[in-house]
């Protein structure tokens, strides 16, 4: 391509400071290094946790950034070292890699690795070393991927490759809703056919997880959320009950447990409120119950009395649903073309990136679940 | 016997208040009635949850009481409906019951029991309905079982049948201390050969906690706690490492990481206290280290910020080491007398039942593992 190894000017939606709207800006993309490709991005979704980044996060260090986790493109153009991939390939950018040395890494057992954990747990949510500047600045990449952006460039273990004919303004779900929410059933909780389920948050990661538990079998499903307009779209993924907390004077877990003669087998918390990660753990029935954590806190607490557990519940958590993002995506994505998973129904708007607010605002007010945001031509 | 179908009347140990010496009286045990068992007790440890409804939780409705629920003796007589025991059978009372009917006791996955007080008087530490009184009034059964007592009643239900031959002045601490801590690694954390553990507290619970990660193979021991004097003890039991977090400018879970590449497998809390609880979960492994409560305390929260479970940490808790009492206490006592679990090296100190507020002292400074009380000739 023209553009390979030269600078890119380029679109993208930088945010300057916490608690600010987005601006859209003329960045300068760096050539990739070695192991390293430049992607140029077609379409990405955006996620609560871009948001809880903007806006929870509390952190004023980790700016100037571009958010955007959840991509797909095309590369442009591979660094030197680079076999795996060249330019023209579809490919979706992972926010969770492996970097296949780390003790974690040798473990097949969990999808998680010390250096990618080390830049997502950090207060900034990314590494320090970014190929993007603005006007002079540094500008980050949160969590490696910046999709926000009309390029981006990643280290190729960060990237995965899929088949050409994937959708690109669908199957950019993969890169972070649909496996997490899909993955934290069925992989982390490990939902067993027959069982009860309470999902807490239909936002597009508990709506995953709906489908995750009705995929592994679940026999009922409970759809928890304050906003009753969501209880539709949760019934078409499968949700067979549907509780608002706020119609109740008890509190959601008393809620829960009558209703299910002790408490649900499975709960899953995707709403990232350390409140309802309690009522979730609480709700779930002594014994064998398990409760997992999904959505995403790292400013606040989970709490709860020893005696929850000592009576035999479980509390764990899940991280990309358990997913290692360059083994499964390619088949999820085989999956979405065959027909066995659908997509669509987790998208309520289509936009341009210099509407990028708007879809802010309409994530705020949860009145979307996912909108595409198209970023280069 | 000459005492069947009638009141009897004996010596016990009465907590007529929290925070008080418990005061030698003479009480008088009803006859057992349907489908119950009364009990001539011989020998009782102390543990610390006695110490803690009496200085800690210290819950109205608790008291007056007879405390000790880590007993042993042999029946006196049996009530109506009563056809698993005879008088002259060595038992061992247990405070979690195994009625073998309910969803909890058909479910391998728990050792929980509907029929027992634990489901829904865990704080108040007992069941309302008692068959002891002194001086006209009623004395309640702490934890159903009351083995500060010669002779206690007890639903069959919650009763072990042990070997003939057992002897009962060691095989009482299998009522409690040893049983949770052993099971709690081999049922609970479900430690695994080659792995690493840590066991926070060296009392008579993680001492058993360090004998069950050794039965299980784990490659490494590490005993921590506050007291130095305790490693000896640890030793012999089977611990590799020791540590004392006060011997640390650090926080005890950088240490243990440091100490472990990482963190450790599995963590267990033999200690009760909440900021122990935090650091044993931050002490093991992302990805799949598994920490597990074991010690009580009803009066705070627990907390951890939630991307240590998201991290791939799981919290679990474990109640009597997940033992169901009836069937495995009977084979915990032929493991003893097999010499496949030690219990003489718990035995620190024996008194006779007068002596008990001693013993109450010497477990308060921590100057004891396990004194055995002489309760009955």
């Amino acid at each position: 391509m023209a553009t390979a190894g030269k600078v890119i000017k380029c679109k993208a939606a930088v945010a300057w400071e916490p608690n600010k709207p987005l601006v859209i800006e003329e960045i300068e993309v760096a050539p990739p290094q070695k192991n390293e490709i430049r992607i140029k991005v077609a379409a990405s979704g955006m996620c609560h946790s871009d948001l809880y980044y903007l806006f929870e996060a509390k952190n004023s260090a980790g700016f100037p950034i571009v958010l955007g986790h959840e991509g797909a493109g095309v590369v442009e153009s591979v660094g030197p070292g680079v076999t795996e991939f060249k330019p023209g390939d579809k490919v979706i950018p992972l926010g969770a890699y492996r970097c296949g040395e780390c003790r974690l890494c040798k473990n097949p057992e969990t999808n998680m690795c010390e250096k990618c954990w080390s830049n997502i747990e950090s207060a900034q949510m990314s590494s320090s070393d970014t190929r993007f500047s603005c006007r002079g600045k540094p500008v980050l990449q949160f969590v490696g991927t910046s999709t926000f952006s009309e390029y981006t460039v990643l280290n190729q273990i960060a990237v995965t490759k899929i088949h050409p004919d994937a959708r690109l303004d669908r199957v950019c779900l993969f890169a972070c809703s649909f496996c997490t929410g899909y993955g934290a059933a069925v992989n982390t909780a490990k939902v067993q056919p027959g069982s009860v389920c309470a999902v807490f948050g239909m936002g597009a990661v508990g709506l995953a997880a709906v489908m995750g538990c009705k995929s592994a079998g679940a026999s009922r499903i409970i759809a928890v959320d304050i906003n009753e307009e969501k209880f539709e779209k949760a019934k078409i993924f499968g949700a067979t009950d549907f509780v608002n907390p706020k119609a109740h004077q008890k509190p959601i877990s008393e809620v829960l447990i009558e209703m299910t003669n002790g408490g649900v087998d499975y709960s899953l918390e995707c709403v990232g409120d350390v409140t309802v990660m309690r009522s979730a753990l609480e709700s779930v029935v002594k014994g064998w119950g398990v409760a997992v954590i999904v959505g995403w806190n790292n400013v606040e607490d989970v709490s709860t009395r020893p005696v929850q557990l000592i009576a035999g519940r479980t509390l764990k958590g899940s991280m990309f649903g358990g997913y290692i993002g360059k083994e499964s995506i390619p088949k999820l994505v085989l999956d979405h073309m065959a027909g066995r998973l659908n997509l669509d129904e987790f998208v309520t708007h289509t936009v341009k990136m210099d509407k990028i607010n708007d879809v802010v605002e309409l994530m705020k007010k949860g009145k979307c679940i996912r909108a595409i945001i198209n970023i280069s031509k | 016997m000459a005492t069947a179908g009638k009141v009897i009347k004996c010596k016990a140990a009465v907590a007529w208040e929290p925070n008080k010496p418990l005061v030698m009286e003479e009480i008088e045990v009803a006859p057992p009635q349907k489908n119950e068992i009364r009990i001539k007790v011989i020998a009782t440890g102390v543990c610390h949850s006695d110490l803690y409804h009496l200085f800690e939780g210290k819950h109205k409705e608790g008291f007056p009481a007879v405390l000790g629920h880590e007993g042993a003796g042999v029946v006196e007589s049996v009530g109506p409906g009563v056809t698993e025991f005879k008088p002259g059978d060595k038992v061992i009372p247990l405070f979690v019951s195994q009625c073998k009917e309910c969803r909890f006791c058909k479910s391998p996955k728990t050792n929980l029991c509907e029929q027992s007080w634990s489901s829904d008087r865990y704080a108040q530490m007992s069941d309302t309905d008692t068959r002891f009184s002194c001086r006209g009034q009623p004395i309640l059964q702490f934890m159903g079982t009351s083995t500060f007592s010669e002779y206690t009643v007890m639903n069959q239900i919650a009763v072990a049948k042990i070997h003939n031959d057992a002897r009962l002045d060691r095989v009482c601490l299998l009522g409690c201390g040893i049983s949770t801590g052993y099971g709690a690694a081999i049922n609970t954390a479900k430690v695994e050969p080659g792995s690493v553990c840590a066991v926070f507290g060296m009392g008579a619970v993680g001492l058993a906690g360090v004998m069950g990660c050794k039965r299980a193979g784990a490659s490494r021991i590490i005993a921590v706690d506050i007291n130095e004097e305790k490693f000896e003890k640890a030793k012999i039991f089977g611990a590799t490492d020791f540590v004392n977090p006060k011997a640390h400018q650090k926080p005890i879970s950088e240490v243990l990481i440091e100490m472990t590449n990482g963190g450790v497998d599995y963590s267990l809390e033999c200690v009760g206290n909440v900021a122990v609880m935090r650091s044993a979960l931050e002490s093991c492994v992302k990805g799949w280290g598994v920490s597990v409560l074991v010690g009580w305390t009803h009066l705070h929260d627990f907390s951890a910020k939630p991307i240590q479970l998201i991290a791939g940490k799981t919290w679990k808790g474990s109640l009597f080491g997940g033992f169901k009492g009836k069937d495995s206490v009977p084979d915990l006592v032929l493991d003893y007398m097999a010499g496949r679990i030690k219990l003489d090296e718990f035995v620190t100190h024996t008194m006779n039942l007068e002596k008990i507020n001693d013993a109450i002292e010497l477990m308060k400074n921590g100057g004891c593992i396990r004194t055995i009380i002489n309760v009955s000739k």
